[in-house]
């Protein structure tokens, strides 16, 4: 390919190789902050019903997540009642003098006050720092009140946003009891969590909930979904654990098999119907229910049988241009490649930043493993100080990488104006989901329906005036 | 009107668990910095501070087009060997931008270990080509409110220049995005306007959309007027203290509700000699008002005398109790304000005597103690957020009219609160949250076709 603003060109592989060995670390220091181990740590916690967590530290770690995450993505959109944030509120003195007293004294009143099912004490940047001993406090802490406390340190410059959800996911093991009994063609749903974050909507956990009851799968726990503590302390007692996202719940899936024994399935993210089947029967089948499955199966592909030949119409011979930096997370742009691929198309994805590589460096090679390996492209724009959301270099970069490709149909969203068809898998409009599942491949079909018989519709000049400037056709 | 209910000491909540409506010294420095066009901001802090940053950023509606943030984005290895020397690099990095000036706002981490932001900036100044400018406030500091003090200081310490010419009759604007209103940038577009229309040149606001130069020539003024209760007094009186900069309109609470606007126009009108135009606008708002108001019939009409709650900052709260009472007729039972610091209590304590009303007060509220404020009080109409939507779930409030840190509802025009439209805007909050409450919750039969 003739351009000059191609960073990198190659496959996932060789990517991945790039990034293990630091040649593809991004080197600028400003650009590109993603979350940091507090609120991820947080995203996680908050999806235990009657939780209080309390957070050791300053007023300003709790309030961003409190107000974005508890009282406009839980209150307001997902109606869930209003559950507290709590915090010590540290000040100036306790810095210099320690706040593990306070911490005492606040996990006492959040008990008094909240009477929840679990504390979970968040420590963050200044706790961290002056080396209050948060676990210490929540194991005398658990003395005096009547539930569980325990202590996650989550400082937010102790780790990447990764870490956050790791340690969450790792800390709440610490509430599974020993299993009294097996609660048969049971399964637990791995690597949820309450918050905004664009990776996950309650559509496509809806979508799979309803094929397994079709095929006669019980769910103990979404973990960390709205799943309660009793459900936490039965999670032992299922016969497999399954991830709606591979990536979220492979650590916690792993931990658990290698410590309690519980075999956990491995399997991509249900984009498609090959994905689907292998999600389904990647579950019914440890469990006995691979022939109830397969009926399921049968039944539902039926339903979309339309669909899926529109879908084989509309994309064989087509290069599927899939770009990460405006789409909902690497992982779910990969299995959609996948997809792209069943149909026929040829995907090209485009900037997935190395961080993100690196971050999931074991989902990325268990991608790998399952025979996923795109064609690649980074631009430099992807590599520009500030944020590569809404670049306009990105976006010019896009266009010219488009022109370069025969019968091109970009998977994005509608942020971005290539010279194609544009198919707009955003999450921010629920018009259209679930996209995994049977009722994913439907949803997906009419998407690309969309874009294919709309490519000559004129496009926003505001919205794109709106988003690189005015300057801009 | 309600029993005599006892005041909660005065101060913020000793208690050790809150569950808090501010946010800490760091956003609202970041808040400050933002005001400031033509400069960037840069995080001195780990990547989840720059959140807190983006959060300033959208209030105080800057473009991403225009205005850079980028952040050090501090890991162990900084916290453990100091992050000096990664602040450095950062500066270097952004050293080409077009900028008047960088801010270089430090968070806990680095202030805790000791890094020397101001130093690392007197040693880079020579190489970029804009001003920096250190402002040290991390979030144990205080509230977002202390964060705007802290950050109003440097700016004035730093940046206002000495000896300018004073611009007769002039006002600086201070702190008008301490302001609860989601989009204050409306309350600070009435004043501008109000006092151009009575002939006071505005010198600089500190601080929105405000250019390095406007600032540098702040000491201009002969007088300074504080837009918030909640902060900006710091900054009038070191400006009083440095420049000689009288402060008008002191005391008074800001112009929200008829009463209220009237009050505050007569004082500008007094201290500036503009009294005929002050009248005007006060006859002339007030007969718009009045007007409107016939052709449009607000239903907050029928709430009299209906027991009604507070909880807001005081820069909207405290204005708020007047207006509820006098011109909606309806009766607070409960104050709950945000901020504690006594200038605010007394200012609503003189407001509450001159009404002589007796409601339940909160100081340094948070959202537990509204909710259990709310639950002995038991007020019909909770004028607050969308946090008091739902705190108030299982107790028998009818209305909740968000009025502060909206969530649900979504202004893409920002509508002031001050002065007269203002009068209308809330009005308007109050019929559309009436309307809602009279929809059944239930859908009875279907409809057939």
């Amino acid at each position: 390919m003739e351009n000059g603003s191609i960073e990198f060109h190659g496959n996932l592989r060789q990517l991945l190789s790039k990034v293990e060995s630091g040649e593809m670390i991004p080197k600028l220091q400003a650009s590109h902050a993603p979350m940091c181990k507090f609120f991820t740590a947080y995203y996680v916690i908050s999806g235990i019903r009657h939780v209080v967590p309390l957070v050791h530290g300053p007023t300003g770690c709790p309030l961003y997540m409190s107000d974005f995450v508890r009282t406009r993505e839980c209150c307001e959109i997902r109606g869930i009642p209003l559950e507290p944030t709590a915090c010590t509120t540290l000040d100036e003195s306790n810095v210099i003098y320690g706040g593990e007293g306070k911490l005492l004294e606040a996990v006492k009143e959040a008990y008094a006050k909240y009477h929840p099912d679990l504390i979970v004490i968040l420590s963050c940047c200044c706790s961290g720092i002056i080396g209050d001993d948060v676990e210490s406090i929540a194991r005398e802490a658990e003395k005096l009140v009547g539930c569980r406390v325990l202590a996650l340190r989550s400082e937010g410059f102790g780790g990447d946003f990764r870490s956050g959800y790791e340690d969450a996911f790792k800390l709440i093991m610490d509430l599974m009891d020993p299993p009294k009994t097996t609660m048969k063609g049971t399964i637990n749903i791995l690597g949820a969590r309450w918050g905004p974050s664009p990776t996950e909507f309650n559509w496509d956990l809806d979508e799979i909930e309803r094929l397994l009851r079709e095929i006669g799968i019980k769910v103990n726990a979404v973990i960390a979904g709205g799943c309660t503590v009793e459900q936490i302390r039965h999670a032992r007692e299922v016969e497999l654990n399954a991830s709606w996202c591979y990536d979220w719940g492979q650590k916690l899936g792993d931990l658990m098999q290698e410590r309690f024994g519980i075999p956990y399935s491995r399997t991509g993210q249900p984009y498609g119907p090959s994905a689907t089947k292998e999600w389904l029967l990647g579950v019914a089948a440890p469990l006995g229910m691979q022939e109830n499955a397969e009926e399921v199966i049968e039944r539902e592909m039926r339903e979309v049988e339309p669909d899926l030949a529109y879908l084989n119409e509309a994309l064989s011979g087509k290069t599927a241009i899939i770009e990460i930096s405006e789409f909902p997370g690497p992982i779910r742009a990969l299995s959609l490649a996948r997809m792209a691929e069943e149909f026929g198309a040829h995907p090209v994805v485009i900037n997935v930043h190395p961080y993100t590589i690196k971050e999931r460096m074991p989902s990325i090679k268990y991608i790998l493993e399952t025979g996923v390996n795109p064609e690649i492209i980074l631009t430099k724009g992807l590599f520009r100080l500030g944020s590569f959301r809404s670049s306009k270099e990105t976006e010019d970069e896009l266009e010219a990488i488009v022109r370069e490709y025969d019968n091109p149909i970009f998977f994005g969203n509608s942020g971005r104006f290539p010279p194609c068809p544009v198919v707009n898998l955003t999450f921010m409009n629920p018009a259209f989901q679930p996209h995994y599942g049977f009722r994913g491949i439907k949803n997906l079909a009419a998407l690309v329906r969309q874009g294919l018989e709309n490519k000559d519709l004129p496009r926003s000049r505001l919205f794109k005036g709106m988003l690189y400037g005015t300057g801009t056709r | 009107m309600g029993p005599e209910r006892g005041k909660e000491p005065a101060g913020p909540s000793r208690e050790s668990c809150t569950d808090p409506y501010l946010r800490c010294a760091f956003h609202g420095a970041a808040l400050t910095a933002l005001g400031v066009s033509g400069s960037a901001l840069l995080a001195h802090s780990p990547q989840g501070c720059e959140y807190l940053v983006n959060n300033a950023f959208a209030a105080q509606e800057c473009d991403y087009m225009e205005t850079m943030t980028v952040c050090t984005k501090l890991c162990v290895d900084e916290i453990v060997h100091g992050g000096e020397e990664i602040l450095a690099r950062t500066i270097r990095e952004v050293k080409g931008l077009p900028i008047s000036a960088l801010f270089v706002v430090s968070a806990c981490g680095p202030e805790i270990v000791g890094d020397d932001i101001v130093a690392v900036c007197e040693s880079l100044q020579p190489e970029v080509k804009f001003r920096l400018v250190p402002i040290a406030s991390p979030g144990f500091k205080g509230s977002q409110y202390d964060g705007i003090d802290i950050a109003l200081d440097t700016i004035v310490k730093r940046l206002v220049a000495e000896g300018g010419k004073k611009v007769p009759g002039s006002v600086c604007l201070v702190a008008p995005h301490a302001n609860a209103n989601p989009t204050w940038p409306a309350d600070l577009a009435w004043v501008k306007q109000t006092l151009s229309r009575m002939g006071i040149p505005v010198v600089a606001t500190l601080t929105h959309r405000t250019p390095l130069s406007e600032i540098e020539h702040a000491a201009s003024a002969e007088t300074t007027l504080v837009l918030s209760h909640d902060a900006g007094q710091k900054a009038a009186d070191s400006l009083a203290a440095a420049f000689g900069m009288e402060q008008v309109c002191k005391g008074i609470p800001l112009p929200i509700g008829m009463t209220n606007t009237q009050r505050w126009l007569a004082a500008l009108g007094e201290r500036f000699d503009a009294r005929k135009p002050a009248d005007e606008m006060v006859s002339e708002g007030e007969r718009m008002v009045t007007a409107t108001c016939r052709r449009k019939w607000p239903m907050s009409r029928f709430l009299y005398r209906t027991p009604a709650a507070i909880v807001a900052d005081a820069t909207v709260g405290i204005p708020l109790v007047r207006f509820v009472t006098e011109e909606m007729e309806m009766t607070p039972e409960l104050v709950a304000l945000y901020s504690s610091a006594r200038p605010v209590r007394e200012l609503l304590e003189r407001e509450l005597g001159s009404l002589g009303l007796t409601p339940k007060v909160v100081y340094g509220t948070d959202v537990y103690r509204t909710r259990q404020s709310l639950r002995e009080v038991m007020p019909r109409v909770v004028f607050g957020s969308t946090i008091e939507r739902h705190a108030s779930e299982g107790i028998p409030v009818t209305y909740v009219v968000e009025v502060v840190r909206m969530m649900r509802q979504f202004r893409m025009i920002n509508r002031e609160y001050f002065g007269y439209t203002g009068i209308l805007n809330l009005f308007e909050c109050v019929q559309n949250e009436w309307t809602m409450a009279w929809r059944s919750k239930e859908k009875r039969y279907r409809a057939k076709w």
